[in-house]
């Protein structure tokens, strides 16, 4: 393995990193003041709980279509960082960044469930790729508005009944458009140069599921939890059964009684039953007894499958409603 | 009463899986549409400040 000097030399000491962090700090610190950064944080709080995007005159000049704030945000952000990374090489930007073959972003702000994303699209790295097998829909708000370059893209649109529809449009500097993430997902085709782009993403809330389809005939191919706290509370359950931590079971059984995720609710039950047979059991039963829960049926059948297999479990089971 | 002890791992799953948060069958392009990629990103310069 080879080592590049500058890296090797960090091995013994760590203060020219250390000098360069603390660097690109100050550089946070001075952009954030310069942009306003704090009173966009501000709005992006208000759009997360919920008020609209025409109240908010920062975030609503960022996407109006003839607006300057966008590309000055962008510009401002762009060379700052751009001269400070160039002096420490070894610095890294201080705000949550992705750099692959074909996509940059950076997240410029974040309140709740809602953040300011810069990203980048190479177009000849998108040239390089092999073309898109699935789209996903995930449930979400996005304001886009396309800073430079442009863009051949295929919106595709899902109808109630899973059908996908597909339409070729471009995408050009100075567009601003809204998409909720539910019905309608865009497929990069081909990019001229590089496509930049001020992104406004609202995330969904907790329960909602992201879904991948196969393009070529819309069948589902996967679906994920939307929300990243969905996947924590199921991944915390999952290890709370697995340390046998009985005293959790009041707490699981709640959390498989609360409207959420169906996901998350099932696999808490599953923990919850596997601890305390009585609490689980109980659950079980109140879930299969509600007629409008998705999990009425599938907690009604394993129910069933329960008391077949533990007779004495019929004994503690509410007569079904 | 005596209650059986049952195997959390033996009870059956949902019919349709629900992967966690970012978990994509073909992960592509389908990362440039939302914001998945930049919840997902390690936080390494917060291990630096």
């Amino acid at each position: 393995m080879e080592l590049h000097p500058a890296l090797q030399a960090l091995r013994s000491d760590d203060a020219p990193q250390r000098r360069a962090q603390g660097g690109l700090y100050a550089e946070l610190d001075a952009w954030r003041a310069d942009a306003g950064i704090a009173g966009l944080e501000s709005e992006l709080a208000k759009l997360a709980r919920g008020a609209a995007l025409e109240t908010l005159p920062g975030l609503s000049a960022l996407f109006s279509p003839d607006d300057p704030s966008a590309a000055a945000l962008a510009d401002g952000f762009v060379a700052r960082f751009c001269a400070a990374v160039g002096r420490d090489p070894l610095g890294q930007v201080p705000l949550r960044h992705q750099l692959d073959d074909v996509t940059a972003a950076v997240m410029l702000a974040r309140a709740g469930d809602a953040a300011l994303l810069l990203c980048a699209v190479d177009g000849a790295a998108l040239a390089r790729q092999s073309a898109p097998l699935s789209v996903s829909f995930a449930p979400s708000q996005t304001f886009e508005r396309v800073l430079a370059g442009s863009a051949r893209i295929t919106r595709v649109s899902r109808s109630a009944i899973v059908e996908l529809v597909q339409a070729g449009e471009s995408l050009t500097p100075g567009m601003v458009s809204h998409r909720d993430g539910a019905r309608e997902a865009l497929v990069l085709r081909s990019v001229t140069g590089t496509l930049v782009t001020l992104k406004l993403h609202l995330r969904a809330k907790a329960g909602a599921v992201t879904c991948e389809y196969r393009l070529a005939d819309g069948a589902l191919l996967h679906q994920a939890a939307a929300n990243p706290r969905d996947s924590r509370l199921e991944l915390a359950a999952a290890l709370l059964g697995r340390m046998g931590r009985r005293d959790a079971a009041p707490m699981l059984a709640a959390m498989a009684e609360e409207a959420g995720g169906a996901g998350l609710r099932w696999q808490a039950l599953r923990e919850c039953l596997g601890l305390d047979t009585a609490a689980g059991f109980a659950a079980l039963c109140a879930i299969a007894a509600r007629p409008d829960d998705p999990l009425a049926a599938p907690a009604g059948a394993l129910r069933a499958q329960l008391i077949e297999t533990y007779p004495a479990l019929a004994g503690i089971a509410p007569c079904p409603a | 009463m005596n209650l059986p002890q049952i195997d959390a791992s033996s009870l059956p799953d949902l019919e349709t899986l629900t992967g966690v948060f970012g978990s994509l069958a073909h992960p592509g392009q389908a990362l440039l549409s939302d914001d998945t990629i930049v919840i997902l990103m390690v936080f390494v310069y917060e291990c630096l400040k």
